[in-house]
């Protein structure tokens, strides 16, 4: 029996800033901008979104979406507190809401001011999911997220023979990405070794294993199905999608695998909803928020065993015309850091057909992932419609 | 007019703010003991600590003193200070351990170097104190 949620629910509209480091907008200013881009990609009126799910914290809330976009009956109004994992787990709460009526078009959107705004460290201090860290791991050193995963990067390299090496590919391979793209931060070729003499940050991690502190605003519009056929663009449809959670969400510290997170269970529910297997995806934009990351969540999601994902990111696998290119728009690595949404927006692109230099030849069927606070997961299955 | 001040105030160290849940594990500390939070029930050890114990739901717990010992499960080197407090110590190792008692600690690390880390290398947790009031672990070589 097919999943109630399945191909209900459709991407609608996309709309984003420009990315860069060092905006006079505010937060809320780079969210509205792009939100006015996605109402009009969909052929909407902003007085047709009936439901909001911005990104929390940072940007604007319900109250500044009424005020500023002139809503009449707004019916939803939704904070997703999961960090990286928002914006994909956005979709699946996007296409409850569509699917059973109480919304026809529901605005995802993230406005971040991450460059000129507050910094990493500082910013983290803001999320009660982080109260734990901030008690227990602050104090003897451990703020950042790029010290407290790479302990599980390390590990992964201790069990599995996992080098450096295979971090660097998906840094150059993002990149290579990103230059074909053009609205994105890092616009100069990076080789293995510009990457191998990058600054550490935290041990294994360096400078360009960390994805981008930068400015910028993303937004979606999810619409149901049958609605979002008469719309502007091509209809792609959240074939799949689920969001899932880790044993000890609040401390990695604690949790009993630190290479096993929420995605390990939201995965398996995804595909199950979608119907298709990792084999038949044809391109992904994976979560990368740092590049080991990206190998970790290719394990989870099925796409290569437990401890293979090193030697399965090299040899062009993960490069456009390869077997599964991934972040065809240079990701959180080198286009920007929204949160992920910009993952959600390439992959709607590629399944339009509408991705330029960067275009997946005959893309139908696409996976994005979102990854965030301390291991939260979340995965959505989307479809170019017949 | 006064001269402006020519020396910054230093950057403080990010200090834990106990709970009523944790209260116990840094009185703890600051007596040199790692004391953790036990289910009254079921026995089972619980960190860091919470309300409720998740394998029987009790709500009673009591606190006893745990063993020291432990085995590095990972560890990182950092580089990056990302708090100014940091910056003077850095680079410098954070292990996380299996403790024998049965939870993880993650605290600093002295007296070993970076490339003779291995999983499972023993080490022993020692205490040092960083104000009048509290006192924060590390860990130094078995």
């Amino acid at each position: 029996m097919a999943h109630t949620l399945r191909d209900k629910a459709a991407i609608s509209g996309i709309g984003e800033t420009a990315y860069t480091r060092g905006t006079t907008q505010s937060g809320l200013a780079l969210q509205l901008e792009a939100s006015l881009r996605a109402i009009d990609d969909a052929g909407l009126n902003p007085r047709d979104i009936d439901g909001v799910i911005p990104y929390f914290p940072g940007g604007g809330i319900a109250e500044d979406f009424i005020a500023n976009l002139g809503l009449p009956d707004l019916a939803l109004s939704v904070f997703i507190p999961m960090g990286g994992a928002t914006c994909v787990a956005a979709l699946q709460t996007a296409a409850m809401a569509v699917a059973t009526g109480v919304c026809r078009n529901v605005l995802i959107s993230v406005g971040r001011t991450g460059y000129s705004g507050a910094r990493v460290a500082t910013r983290l201090q803001q999320f009660p999911q982080f109260a734990m860290a901030a008690e227990f791991e602050a104090p003897i050193g451990m703020f950042a997220p790029a010290q407290l995963y790479a302990q599980g990067a390390r590990h992964h390299m201790e069990l599995y023979g996992t080098t450096t090496r295979h971090f660097a590919e998906v840094a150059v391979v993002t990149r290579r990405h990103a230059i074909l793209n053009g609205n994105v931060v890092m616009n100069k070729p990076l080789t293995v070794e510009e990457h191998h003499a990058s600054r550490m940050i935290a041990d294994p991690f360096r400078l360009f294993d960390c994805s981008l502190e930068s400015d910028g605003g993303a937004a979606v519009i999810v619409s149901a199905s049958d609605h979002a056929r008469d719309l502007r663009k091509p209809l792609v449809t959240i074939m799949g999608v689920a969001e899932g959670h880790p044993e000890s969400p609040a401390s990695i510290a604690q949790r009993p695998d630190l290479l096993e997170f929420g995605l390990a269970k939201a995965a398996p529910r995804a595909f199950g909803m979608a119907g298709v297997g990792p084999k038949e995806i044809d391109v992904a934009e994976i979560y990368d928020c740092f590049t080991f990351t990206v190998i970790n969540q290719l394990e989870l999601l099925g796409f290569c065993k437990k401890g293979e994902g090193g030697p399965f990111v090299m040899d062009g696998r993960i490069a456009l015309g390869g077997d599964l290119p991934i972040n065809t728009h240079g990701g959180l690595l080198s286009q920007g850091h929204v949160v992920g949404l910009n993952h959600v927006i390439e992959l709607t692109r590629q399944l339009r057909r509408d991705a330029g230099k960067a275009q997946v030849k005959d893309a139908e069927l696409g996976l994005v992932t979102g990854y965030g606070d301390m291991g939260d997961g979340s995965v959505a299955i989307l479809r170019r419609a017949a | 007019m006064s001269t402006a001040a020519t020396t910054p105030p230093a950057p403080e160290r990010p200090l834990p703010t106990p709970t009523r849940e944790s209260q116990p594990y840094w009185d703890g500390l600051r007596e040199g003991r790692l004391m953790l939070q036990h289910c009254a029930r079921c026995g089972k050890a619980r960190h860091y600590p919470r309300p409720v114990c998740p394998h029987c739901f009790s709500m009673e717990s009591t606190w006893r003193e745990a063993p020291l010992g432990g085995r590095i499960h990972s560890w990182t080197v950092c580089h990056h200070p990302f708090n100014f407090f940091f910056k003077s110590m850095a680079p410098y190792i954070v292990a996380l351990v299996d403790m024998d008692a049965g939870v993880r600690v993650n605290a600093p690390l002295r007296g070993i170097a970076a490339d003779a880390l291995k999983i499972g290398v023993p080490v022993r947790l020692a205490f040092e104190p960083v104000t009048r009031d509290v006192m924060l672990p590390y860990f130094v070589a078995a």
